[in-house]
């Protein structure tokens, strides 16, 4: 197959010119093709379940009745009348401004170590990743309740008492089980510095580049898409917290409502009191939340993510 | 729509794809060809009812043989979400097995078959009529009792004894339990019991007491702010003198005997219900004793028998004759409760049960005891909790939580608690 | 603000240096002391699983007073009636259709949204993100009503098909940022030698996205084969049932003291996929370096 076309760089912002119309109309069918998949699966899978949570959102809905409408009643209500849902909403701000960049650094770490030791790679690549081998099950929840427990490991070490007992300590015993399996961001990582060309750092050292150098100018713009899908990926995770704190307070949200994250308690309103119309609602209010914070963060990397692939502006 | 030329290719591709979801999910194994009636059967519990429901449904089969019964189980919290999302998916299994707090809602939600239409090969004469009724929603039987159970505090004798104290008497008072745990605190140096004050069931125990309930017939709330305040100043003040546990302590409560005070170690006693504090076995050892719940101050008894367990069709089966058939046959066939003995608790087949209780062994036998010292003793049970309990049972153990780690007074607790039941049973 | 370009930096050295032994005597150590702190849980969840019903909780001691090897024969008991090899394989049947499914599908349309022009490209990139952002309890039902319609509850395709209909958009989103780290000129490139869109996104851009593509398998396999909830919600036959599902379904901490078991169950689970990741993660080292794609 052979098509001339216009140069990629000017294709973006542009038009396709008059002329290759004709060219451009295949690839516009080439890229539908290579999307057909995605499209069936968004809009069956996804879209259509995502309109329903979103009209079941302005009903009252308790799964077993059929949905009644009333308007706007759940955002309301969740707004005006229900003290627990802002501090939820407190809570999850605070677990994501704690966890997100304390687990992006220690991934990003121990990805840029790893790719500096030459014995025993796979040996470390494997150990680091184990932690998250293990996803947010029962078990692990209940040894992180006992290392953090009154007179568990962490107590003896620091002498802070336990920290799933106090309501001020709680959430950083949840972030640390985030940060603890910080197993994919560092994977990612680990892949993104494995494109990174080795010429460019072998050009670089013939320059006589210092390694702090080599790393602000090579290793991080270079780094700099993986960076932001981690960043905007564990953002958007942090903010749906759900799994670690249902493990770790069996579900309560305790002690004294200090893990009661967001989708905790959307959880709990939908699946325990049967209230899935507000639940849906409390789904889209998030669903809007985080798209404003990701449309913020898209927005910056204009300045500081660089695409091998496109023209820096 | 851009032009036909461009969309033909993904036209194809959605075509194929379709035409392959189609040949390849060709609708799952149905009731199949040559008459057979397939069954779905789902439960909760752990391996060994399984085991023994396995064998008896396999007894079923045998008796039945165009009957094929599939049959499912998981641990209750995964059972409990896997069985709404089913039934609010129009999904629900032929035979399901329901706890209290879910017949009102399954039933109101049309989930459920009245078991009474299916009178003629689903015998209830031998279950006690009280018994029998907590099953039945607006006129209707929702579902038909497997067992009952009630509540116990439960207490580790060796450590009792070592303390001197005299042990619990049938027919103690709320106050005499408190003095009893403040002796027990004074002579071994820990708490007598988990803190009851985050228990909506023991709150329920209390009131009875006073001769109210925790709902009115009817719907709405049985009791005021100023009664749940006195409660909450009642266990807060045991928790200050360190007679019940920390608030540290009380809000590691998950449901599982294992992190109980008790189960932890951590105090010589604790409220349960009676056939799950078999769960304290393996911690406690041979000295686990239940003892009666305290009463009211004048002696009005407020623990009662509640219905631990259910058995529900759905609405929608296909097959309900079939699935009326199985139930019967889970409760009333003498030789299936040779199999499933005491795995769902103690029968409630009246000559069953006659059978059954002489050959008990083990806890099986402790649970039986109990329950005779204080069978006839005990008022009727209320009607089954409306479908707002289920959220309330949470937020009454978060309001306390508030109390107990000193963030707001019993009386601002229980007025949040109120307000928030109000808007629940609206 | 400009991006820097990765061009290197004019200094005076012009050896490159090899790190001093200190340097990787320094490093080693600061690695295995933080993995000393990673696995301190780890080993936690081990020796729990080892220890007697009345220590499981109570005991704040790490290891044992003496080895309950109970835990593990009762954990297995609970799977009594499907065998295990079968439940290994059902779980690999499904692992393995979704690596395929989200490798296939989310490279397919990861490469359309990196390299192609087409309409409404912006918002539909936009959708596709956006898809991440519900919280998954909101649309269970409405997703478990239509696998009934479609009549595919209980069969394995609710757990692979989505797989191959890309709905992960994490993936997508992954193999987008590597595609767009990519430099244009090699398909530039290739389009001159004569290569349409297919060719060049199977023959240039698959080859070098190798790292993406592993990562996607690798964390697929591992999240579907842990994925206790999908598998519980849509199997109900018990011979369908994966080792995941088997071992985890049956703790029913209402019933008895099952926690020892329980422990010994993660263990056991866990063993599956530690073999995977071991046999596996050397591939993520292999890719962009060995394959010396100029910049």
């Amino acid at each position: 197959m052979t098509t001339t076309d216009i140069p990629a760089a000017t294709a973006r912002r542009t038009p396709p010119p008059a002329a290759g119309k004709g060219a451009g109309r295949r690839r516009e069918g080439a890229a539908w093709v290579f999307l057909s998949p995605w499209v069936l699966g968004a809009s069956v899978l996804t879209l259509l379940p995502m309109a329903v949570s979103l009209y079941l959102s302005f009903t009252d809905y308790d799964m077993f009745n059929p949905p009644r409408w009333v308007g706007l009643r759940n955002y309301t209500q969740m707004f005006t009348e229900d003290p627990r849902y802002w501090r939820s909403v407190g809570t999850t701000l605070l677990y994501v401004v704690l966890a997100v960049p304390l687990q992006l650094a220690v991934a990003l770490a121990v990805a840029l170590a790893l790719k500096s030791v030459r014995r025993a790679k796979g040996f470390y690549r494997s150990a680091f990743y184990a932690p998250s081998l293990l996803g947010a099950s029962m078990s692990i929840a209940l040894v992180w309740r006992a290392i953090f427990n009154d007179g568990g490991t962490v107590d003896n070490l620091l002498g802070t008492g336990g920290w799933v007992t106090q309501p001020g300590w709680a959430l950083l015993a949840v972030a640390l089980l985030t940060v603890w399996q910080f197993g994919a961001p560092m994977v990612i990582f680990l892949a993104g510095l494995q494109q990174i060309p080795a010429e460019l750092y072998e050009a670089a050292a013939v320059d006589g580049a210092s390694r702090a150098r080599q790393f602000v100018s090579i290793t991080l713009p270079m780094l700099s898409p993986v960076l932001f899908f981690n960043l905007v990926l564990q953002t958007i995770q942090a903010f749906q917290v759900f799994t670690p704190a249902f493990a770790v307070s069996a579900g309560k949200g305790g002690p004294a409502d200090s893990t009661l994250f967001y989708t905790l308690y959307l959880y709990d309103r939908g699946f325990v009191a049967s209230h899935m119309g507000y639940a849906s609602a409390m789904a889209w209010v998030l669903l809007i939340a985080i798209g404003a914070v990701t449309a913020v963060l898209f927005r910056t990397s204009r300045a500081w993510v660089f695409y091998a692939g496109e023209e820096t502006r | 729509m851009p032009a036909d030329r461009t969309t033909r290719p993904w036209a194809l591709l959605v075509t194929l794809a379709l035409t392959a979801l189609l040949t390849a999910c060709g609708g799952p194994d149905d009731s199949g060809g040559g008459g057979r009636v397939t069954l779905r059967y789902t439960w909760w519990g752990n391996p060994d009812r399984a085991a023994r429901t396995e064998r008896a449904v396999a007894l079923f089969e045998k008796r039945h043989p165009g009957v094929e019964v599939q049959t499912s189980f998981a641990g209750y919290d995964a059972y409990k979400q896997k069985l709404a999302t089913q039934a609010a998916g129009g999904d629900a299994p032929d035979v399901m097995q329901l706890d209290y707090r879910m017949i009102d809602q399954y039933a109101t939600g049309g989930v459920l078959l009245d078991l009474r239409e299916q009178s003629a090969v689903l015998r209830t004469d031998d279950i006690d009529p009280g018994l029998l009724a907590t099953g039945e929603v607006d006129g209707a039987l929702a579902g038909l009792v497997q067992a009952r159970g009630t509540e116990t505090f439960v207490y580790d004798a060796a450590q009792w004894k070592a303390t001197g104290v005299a042990p619990p008497r049938a027919g103690w008072t709320w106050q005499e339990w408190a003095d009893t745990m403040r002796e027990l605190t004074r002579k071994s140096g820990k708490p007598g019991a988990t803190d009851p004050g985050q228990s909506e069931d023991c709150f329920e125990v209390w009131l009875r007491g006073l001769g109210k309930s925790l709902y009115r017939e009817g719907g709405g709330l049985g009791f005021t702010v100023d009664d749940l305040t006195r409660w909450w100043t009642f266990t807060d003040g045991l928790r200050r003198e360190g007679v019940v546990s920390t608030a540290r302590q009380t809000t590691q409560l998950d449901g599982t005997v294992e992190n109980t005070a008790l189960g932890r170690g951590t105090a010589i006693g604790d409220f349960n219900w009676d056939a799950p504090a078999s769960g304290y076995l393996g911690i406690v050892g041979d000295g686990l004793t239940l003892a009666p719940m305290p009463s009211g101050e004048d002696g009005r008894p407020g623990q009662y028998f509640k219905p631990s367990m259910f058995v529900g069709a759905a609405a929608n089966t296909a097959h309900p004759r079939e699935a009326a058939q199985l139930i019967d046959f889970l409760i009333n066939d003498p030789e299936a409760a040779g199999v499933l003995g005491a795995s769902r608790g103690i029968p409630v087949n009246e000559s069953i049960r006659a059978d059954l209780v002489p050959k008990l062994e083990g806890f099986d036998r402790t649970v039986a005891d109990y329950q005779d010292s204080v069978d006839g003793s005990l008022e009727a049970p209320p009607q089954a909790p409306p479908s707002g309990d289920s959220a309330l049972q949470t937020t009454f153990s978060r309001d306390y939580d508030q109390v107990s780690f000193e963030r707001m007074s019993p009386r601002e607790a229980a007025e949040n608690y109120v307000t928030e039941a109000k808007a629940e049973l609206r | 603000m400009t991006t820097n370009v990765p061009t290197a930096a004019p200094g005076s050295q012009a050896a490159p240096r090899r790190p001093l032994p200190w340097r990787r005597v320094a490093l080693h150590t600061g690695l295995l002391a933080a993995l000393l702190v990673m696995l301190y849980p780890l080993g936690w969840l081990l020796a729990t699983s080892l220890k007697p019903a009345d220590e499981v909780i109570a005991s704040l001691n790490l290891l044992p007073s003496r080895l309950e090897w109970g835990n593990f024969t009762t954990a297995l008991d609970g799977v009594n009636d499907v065998s295990i090899p079968r439940l290994l394989t059902n779980s690999l049947l499904i692992a393995g259709g979704a690596v395929l499914g989200n490798v296939l599908s989310c490279s397919l349309a990861a490469y359309a949204f990196a390299r192609l022009r087409f309409r409404m490209r912006g918002p539909l990139f936009a959708f596709m993100i956006a898809t991440i952002m519900l919280p998954h309890h909101a649309v269970l039902i409405p997703q478990y009503v239509i696998f009934n319609q479609l009549g595919m509850v209980n069969t394995y395709w609710p757990l692979i098909l989505p797989k191959f209909l890309a709905t992960e958009a994490f993936f997508v989103f992954l193999i987008v940022q590597f595609m767009r780290g990519l430099p244009r000129e090699l398909e530039e490139a290739a389009r001159i030698d004569g290569c349409g869109p297919f060719r060049s996104f199977a023959l240039v851009i698959l080859p070098l996205i190798r790292p993406a593509l592993i990562t996607t398998a690798i964390f697929t396999f591992i999240w579907t084969w842990n994925d206790f909830f999908t598998q519980l919600i849509y199997l109900f036959s018990p011979e369908k049932f994966t080792l995941t599902l088997a071992l985890r379904s049956f703790v029913d901490a209402s019933s008895q003291s099952a926690f020892g078991p329980m422990f010994a169950m993660s263990v056991i689970a866990l063993l599956p996929i530690v073999l995977f990741f071991l046999a596996f993660q050397r591939f993520l080292v292999e890719g962009m370096a060995s394959s010396g794609v100029k910049g």
